[in-house]
């Protein structure tokens, strides 16, 4: 069991995504960046939608009150053992009166911290994600604060041994390239803005945040009158308002909106949107929805090997 | 029906109308094989695992034209409303740019029929139409970051309803002491797509 010191900027418990609420207004949660945290899962013996801890920018810490064996990863700038420097992307077992911290990364924005049995959380709507926003999920529909008590649902001692293969490990840097398709509303660009929607580079905006962030560069123009009907959206849609600085929503997306939607980023692709960083440069990279459905399946081909998810938990890897 | 890809894990179809949106979306729900179905005011979106599209499209294409729901003839839900004050910030100033007083505003808020059209934007936001055309009134320029659960907007013809607390950028004209909301149950809101509203200021 864990008792947070510190959570840092923004810790919360994250599991599988909450599908099929959408409906309701609720959005999918989850972990921002699914990937991290399905091969911090692996490392301990789980499946790879246990609930886990999301940390954001690091600073995070928690006593260890009980023995445990835990995994880190995803971006962070240092994992610590009672100040013992300890490796990412591998099984470390945690002995009661120690402490674990987790130090700012440098680069990508969100570490995954996961425990053999996964962490004990409300479920809501067949999900144990935190929603933030409503409030539902996680631990108290909220994220963590210092003096949480952690619990994993079952015993979290498990032989340690395991570490991610190197060719599988994300490598996080400050330029993003994401394969993303064109979208219900991408006919409403004029030709030079659709160009430089595909052809251009953006600056991540200022807020980059579990619902999305903003992608600033040459404004896009856009025919819409501003009264376009409110329709779907999605993590991964791009949306371009009137003021024309697009934005990219992530897994916290709100699930209707009323600007137009321009690209969407590909599946194979969108687990990157959880470690992109203010002022990070993004570039999207324009793929027929077909070509990156095989990517998607190439990635998934790929990780299957070192996974070896269930049927069900398949799509929970990339989400 | 014409699925169009929006994205490589999502089709859409497009509709007449906000019910025929809801009719559809509830029947496509139904058939339990798509990871989301989500209605707009005139669309619906089915999300899926991108490697599952071909078989996703080949249903889709077979699903026949649903048409909506018959016109709800049953008794329309009473949501009790405390307008202005503390509770509807904005109702000086919609009544000002309206040219209503108070009570007229009220009088006719209170005087129709409503119907949700939709659940969104945020966690158990409803879209509710039903309004005068000429209550037209723009959003905030300005969103709050946080709005009250039950608090009763209105902008671009139509009332939204904050079901829980969170972010919003509809001018405020009251607040409902009903709870909209029930966490331990399985239809967790009590608002949803076609249901007729009627307002009572309490």
């Amino acid at each position: 069991m864990l008792q947070v010191i510190s959570p840092g900027l923004q810790s919360s418990l994250q599991g599988r995504p909450r599908l099929g609420a959408r409906h309701f207004g609720l959005p999918a949660a989850g972990p921002a960046d699914s990937l991290s945290m399905a091969l911090a899962n692996r490392l301990v013996g789980n499946a790879p939608s246990k609930t886990s801890i999301e940390i954001t920018y690091g600073g995070f810490s928690a006593d260890v009150e009980s023995d445990c064996t835990i995994a880190v990863t995803g971006a962070h700038g240092g994992i610590q053992v009672s100040g013992a420097e300890v490796p990412d992307h591998t099984g470390l077992t945690l002995r009661a009166g120690q402490t674990v911290s987790i130090l700012p990364p440098s680069v990508g924005a969100r570490a995954y911290l996961a425990i053999h049995s996964g962490f004990k959380s409300t479920n809501f709507k067949g999900s144990a994600s935190t929603d933030i926003t409503a409030g539902l999920g996680g631990h108290e529909g909220r994220a963590l604060k210092s003096g949480d008590r952690l619990l994993p649902n079952g015993k979290a001692a498990f032989p340690e041994g395991f570490s991610t293969p190197v060719s599988l490990r994300p490598a996080f840097t400050r330029a993003f390239a994401l394969r993303a398709c064109e979208s219900a509303e991408t006919g409403l660009l004029d030709s030079t803005s659709r160009s430089a929607l595909f052809e251009t580079n953006f600056i991540a905006g200022r807020q980059a945040t579990r619902m999305g962030v903003s992608l600033t560069g040459r404004p896009l123009l856009t025919a819409s009158d501003g009264r376009m009907k409110s329709a779907p959206v999605f993590p991964g849609t791009v949306q371009c308002p009137p003021s024309g600085t697009p934005i990219l929503l992530s897994c916290d997306a709100q699930v209707t909106g009323g600007y137009p939607r321009v690209a969407s980023v590909a599946r194979c692709d969108r687990h990157l949107l959880g470690q992109i960083r203010p002022g990070n440069v993004v570039r999207l990279l324009r793929r027929t929805p077909d070509v990156a459905s095989e990517r998607y399946s190439d990635k998934l081909e790929l990780l299957n090997e070192w996974l070896e998810p269930s049927p069900d938990e398949r799509a929970y890897i990339l989400q | 029906m014409k699925p169009v890809r929006i994205a490589d894990d999502v089709f859409e179809i497009t509709v007449d109308s906000p019910s025929l949106a809801c009719a559809l979306a509830e029947h496509l729900r139904s058939a339990g094989r798509a990871e989301d179905v989500v209605a707009g005011l005139r669309s619906v979106a089915v999300r899926f695992p991108p490697d599952e599209a071909a078989g996703i499209e080949a249903w889709l294409s077979t699903v026949p034209v649903v048409s909506g729901p018959p016109p709800d003839t049953g008794i329309p839900i009473e949501i009790g409303v405390q307008y202005g004050g503390d509770f509807g910030p904005d109702l000086d100033q919609i009544c000002a740019a309206l040219g209503l007083s108070h009570d007229t505003f009220i009088a006719q808020h209170t005087g129709a029929v409503h119907t949700v059209e939709m659940m969104g934007f945020t966690p158990g936001f409803a879209y509710v139409s039903g309004l005068p055309a000429s209550m037209n009134v723009p959003r905030l320029g300005d969103p709050r970051p946080r709005v009250s659960a039950g608090s009763v907007g209105i902008s671009a013809g139509f009332t939204g309803l904050y079901s829980l607390d969170g972010p919003g950028g509809w001018p405020l004209v009251g607040r409902t002491p009903d709870s909209l909301f029930d966490p331990q149950s399985d239809e967790p809101f009590r608002l949803c797509a076609g249901q007729r509203i009627r307002f009572r200021a309490v």
